[in-house]
């Protein structure tokens, strides 16, 4: 979109200075925001930044290197029991047995690389499915990581800070959040990020330019593994609680609503995809209480529907914004943005 | 011995479940390449509206299946054309979150209208009535599904092969473009191409309801139909039913034989296997890309 | 760090509100309201178990028209979680830190769910009575404010084994287990019992919560000649399992739990193969002549919405909040925590629609003094899918050893 006239200006991290000031704010905004809002909104933005992270480890899978993968929420499971494992049986501290547990799943991810090299569509987001739903099953088997019965996170404590409350996971979630998402617009910056985007592109030009697509593909789902698994092992402590069932197909289904919605092959557009998704998540069992729109459908559940199965309209109403972005603007919240910026930009044309 | 018939014969009838989603799936992705993960919900409608029909309005058996016919024929072409087709430039993965969208809105209609409770579907056979043959059971429902699954899957054969409107899909598939300068329909046949699958769904839908009808009853064959037509070859109709009934028969040995709680695992294991060595599935073309 | 000040402030703020009586109202209470909250899947695959909380509301506003609680309402808040334990969390976070904030919380469904938001509450201090699952988990170890109501499953198991052999002379038990706490408390419970006696259960089926093909597991239930099989799956997997044995001509005598323990509703989407099938309960009959479930038939004719079914989880909705009501009562005006939870260890024989609740003084290492009922009742369905009552609230008595396997 803006011309870059220098190799300098597209490796940057900051375009402008209007984006650094943007990015102060928003940093300012973040800082504020718990002293702002009610405890119960902190809870919600430490689960938006989870699944944030999830965003956009997956978005560097399927939107910057071309794969598609439905089986997300097994390496969020690894990371998740892997961290609360390594800390109640092995006795590791949380610092060291989040990378570690993020470092196992990235190992698994690698693994299953190996046969998506020759895969894709449809066969590669059955392999991907059929890896969430093994993982789940697997870990459902060993009794020491609670078997069925799920697992109790330990209390988490990081060089005596005791974490606890919401707050205390805010203060945890938010920087861990900036630097995964850094650290990403860096990678795609990078020769590496390059190498993604090329594969997506056109692998087999990719291919004779030098790139070692075997290389590349499997180092892309090990990276997003990691993010993912990262992402699992804070949510079992946001939880305090998990068992083998949250991880299900739904969640790998969630996952990759996030970042279609969002927009592909955008790290802004994974992070609106994921917030605004994981919110409306969280929220929709509320909107019977939304002001005009609850007593309608009060009202029309009454006279055509059932009651009981009123809530249902989470789902529809879900399911609607997902398919209205995706006719409208295929590339998502980031196209709208895009669309927008273009407009005013090019205005009065 | 006896214990290895029974568990084909149960696998066979499982199987032909299977085949019949594994078939409607593969109807829609050899047209064009779209994963329509809204199947088992279109079905799901289908047979739903079939209940609302015969319970509340107490239409009798056959108009209720041929109106059900009707309206999944019509559901079907709707959906494609006020939903897919206004998708501009979509990608792989933009239609499939279209389909999982439009999934979650058929199943919230559904279960709003219906609610959360199982049902009992009125079916001219009962499900649990069964007959022995040599030893083993097989349930009349079962014997039904089987038969419908061969018929259908014939019917669909001599459809692409002799049929006008056939050929006339087989060459949208092929060649989107020359086939309009030929003179057809290609939106028409797309839509045609829905409804033909949300028609082959809803046969699946009505043979699985009369055991249980709930909101969530068709995830399930969902998946194993999908994870059968990749086995056998997204764009192989046979590919598919021989997938659906190769998967169905390796799951039923192995939870007989060693665990029950893994079969699904060694199902998706094999799954893996076959696509390592065959990255198209079992039987279908694997087209190199060209450069 | 500001939190910890914040923190300690809170604390010393709210023990002063404990200690000062009826000079400050207690959380979730006010002159004139009582807040009470629970949750429970309203959508999604376990959407049938949401009845529970709308019993729970009929049940309030039966109260209401009563009077209320010493001249205060109860307003009660419930949301729906979809089974997920995340959404649960979220809902809980944010009734309990509303402005209005919440009393105690009844009912709940799951153990995943409620096991999410356990620690949340028992560290606020925050009474729940009568989670709605027998899971062993709640009282192990027994919690302060947690009152279970629920029988555990694993009592409900030996009560059924029990039955078997004792009193039907059955020889060779078999069990299809859902693979989850709920059916291993089951198998736990079976084990354990038929140890008793020297035997062993002739196979032991588990079945993943989404199975819908039972061929398998019939195959091996017919391969071990049981003559009498548990149940312990839910209530759509335990229709197939018995309509697939059925087919397969295999006729053992069915026992299951609670939880499928509607006839009229089993039976209907059996087709009446439900006939035979011994289940333990927690209630009277749903069909039963007794007042109090006349009573609760006016209350549900009056509040149910249409399209609400007079089934066992609707009623246990009532029988969930029948305790912690029971308590505000003997509490009375100058309603605290504290009181409530005295009241509710008071409790001996109290005895609404299901059965007779009893706590004890809180010991950490005595399960019972947080374990309010347990006894269940064995019913049978009969022919026309009516109850007849096979054995009146029997208490086979639990050591957690027996858990241990």
């Amino acid at each position: 979109m803006d011309m870059k006239r220098e190799y300098f200006e597209d490796v940057q991290l900051f375009g402008s200075g209007t984006i650094i000031f943007w990015f102060v704010v928003l940093i300012g905004g973040l800082i504020m925001y718990p002293f702002l809002f009610p405890n119960y909104y902190v809870y919600v933005a430490n689960y938006m930044a989870i699944n944030v992270i999830v965003a956009i480890g997956l978005n560097l899978l399927v939107g910057f290197t071309g794969q598609i993968s439905l089986g997300h929420a097994g390496f969020f499971a690894i990371g998740a029991y892997g961290t609360v494992a390594l800390m109640s049986l092995v006795g590791l501290p949380f610092i060291i047995a989040l990378p570690l547990a993020a470092l196992i799943a990235a190992g698994f991810g690698f693994l299953i690389g190996f046969p998506a090299l020759r895969l894709e569509g449809p066969y590669l987001t059955i392999l991907t499915l059929g890896f969430g739903l093994t993982i789940t099953l697997i870990i459902g088997k060993i009794e020491i990581l609670g078997g069925r019965n799920g697992l109790h996170a330990p209390d988490l404590s990081i060089f005596g800070w005791q974490i606890k409350s919401d707050l205390d996971f805010y203060m945890l979630l938010i920087p861990i959040t900036i630097f995964m998402a850094w650290f990403a617009r860096n990678l795609v910056r990078t020769k590496i990020g390059r190498a993604f985007v090329a594969i997506r592109d056109a692998d087999v030009a990719a291919e004779t330019m030098g790139v070692n697509l075997a290389y590349y593909k499997t180092l892309s789902f090990a990276i997003s593994a990691f993010y993912t698994g990262v992402a699992g092992g804070l949510y079992a402590f946001v939880l305090r609680f998990i068992e083998p069932e949250l991880f299900s197909m739904i969640m790998s289904i969630t996952f990759l609503a996030f970042i279609v919605v969002g927009g592909l092959g955008s790290i802004m557009g994974a992070i609106t995809g994921a917030c605004l998704i994981s919110w409306l998540d969280l929220q929709l069992r509320n909107i019977l209480d939304v002001p005009y729109l609850g007593d309608w459908l009060n009202s029309l559940s009454q006279s055509y529907f059932s009651i009981t199965g009123c809530l249902n309209i989470q789902y529809i109403v879900l399911g609607l914004i997902m398919v209205l972005i995706m006719v409208f603007e295929p590339l998502g919240l980031f196209g709208i943005w895009i669309r927008l910026k273009k407009y005013w930009m090019t205005w009065p044309f | 011995m006896l214990e290895f018939f029974q568990m084909i014969v149960s696998a066979l009838a499982v199987g032909s479940s299977y085949a019949l989603m594994a078939l409607a799936m593969v109807i829609i992705y050899k047209t064009s390449e779209v994963v329509n993960f809204a199947q088992g919900e279109m079905a799901l409608a289908s047979a739903y509206f079939t209940f609302m029909l015969l319970e509340i309005y107490g239409f009798s058996f056959i108009s209720a299946f041929i109106l059900a016919f009707v309206f999944s024929l019509i559901l079907g072409a709707v959906l494609e054309f006020a939903v897919l087709r206004r998708a501009k430039e979509p990608n792989l993965l933009g239609l499939i979150i279209i389909t999982i969208g439009m999934e979650f809105i058929i199943l919230g209609l559904v279960s709003w209208k219906f609610g959360a409770d199982q049902q009992v579907f009125p079916f001219p056979i009962g499900p649990y009535d069964s007959i022995e043959i040599a030893g083993t059971f097989i349930s009349n429902l079962e014997l039904l599904s089987f038969a419908i699954a061969i018929l259908v899957m014939g019917v669909l054969f001599v459809f692409y092969r002799f049929s006008k409107m056939g050929m006339a899909m087989k060459a949208t598939q092929q060649n989107p473009i020359a086939a309009r300068i030929m003179g057809i329909r290609t939106k028409r046949i797309m839509m045609l191409t829905w409804g033909i699958s949300a028609m082959v769904g809803c046969v699946a839908a009505l043979l699985t309801a009369p055991i249980l009808l709930e909101p969530f009853m068709m995830w399930g064959p969902m998946l194993k139909g999908f994870s059968a037509a990749v086995l056998g070859g997204m764009t192989s109709l046979p590919g598919a039913v021989a997938g659906a009934y190769i998967l169905a028969i390796v799951e039923n040995l192995f939870g007989g034989y060693i665990s029950i709680e893994f079969k699904a695992v060694v199902a998706f294991a094999m799954i893996v296997l076959v696509l390592w060595f065959k990255p198209s599935g079992l039987f279908a073309r694997h087209y190199v890309k060209k450069v | 760090m500001k939190t910890r000040l914040v923190v300690i402030l809170s604390a010393i703020i709210a023990v002063m509100i404990c200690f000062t009586g009826s000079a400050f109202a207690e959380e979730g209470v006010t002159g004139t309201e009582i807040h009470i909250g629970s949750f429970g899947p309203q959508t999604g695959p376990a959407a049938p178990w949401g009845a529970v909380a709308r019993g729970s509301d009929a049940y309030f506003k039966m109260i209401n028209d009563e009077g209320g609680i010493h001249g205060r309402k109860i307003v009660y808040h419930h949301f729906d979680d979809g089974y997920n334990p995340a959404k649960t969390k979220a809902g809980v976070k944010q009734l309990q830190e509303s402005d209005h904030s919440i009393f105690g919380w009844v009912g709940g469904v799951g153990s995943a769910p409620g096991m999410a938001i356990k620690d949340y509450l028992m560290d606020r201090k925050v009474i729940w009575v009568g989670p709605s699952a027998g899971s062993f988990a709640w009282i192990d170890p027994p919690q302060k404010y947690l009152f279970p109501t629920y029988p555990l499953y694993i009592v409900e198991a030996k009560a059924l084994v029990k039955y078997a052999i004792e009193t039907m002379g059955k020889k060779r038990i078999a069990i299809v287990y859902q693979n989850d706490e709920y059916g291993k408390n089951g198998l736990a419970g079976a084990k354990a019992q038929l140890a008793k006696y020297g035997m062993k259960l002739a196979v032991a089926i588990p079945s993943n919560l989404s199975e819908t093909d039972f061929k398998p597991h019939v195959s091996k239930l017919i391969k071990s000649k049981a003559d009498t099989v548990l149940l312990w799956v839910a209530p759509g997997a335990s229709a197939r399992t018995i309509g697939t044995a059925y087919a397969m001509k295999f006729k053992p005598q069915w026992m299951a739990t609670s939880t499928v323990s509607d006839y009229p509703f089993m039976y209907k989407i059996t087709r009446g193969l439900w006939a035979g099938v011994i289940t333990a309960g927690f209630n009277e009959p749903l069909d039963a002549d007794v007042p109090i479930l006349n009573k609760y038939r006016k209350v549900f004719a009056k509040y149910a919405t249409k399209g609400e079914r007079w089934g066992t989880f609707f009623v246990a909705g009532f029988g969930f909040a029948e305790p912690l009501v029971e308590a505000m009562k003997r509490a009375g005006r100058d309603l605290t925590r504290e009181r409530v939870v005295t009241e509710l260890e008071n409790m001996r024989n109290f005895q609404g629609s299901q059965g007779k609740v009893s706590f004890k003084p809180f010991d950490p290492n005595d399960i019972y003094s947080r374990q309010g009922q347990q006894s269940i009742v064995i019913f049978q369905c009969l022919k026309d899918g009516k109850t007849k009552k096979l054995a009146d609230w029997v208490a086979p008595g639990f050591d957690p050893k027996e858990l241990m396997h």
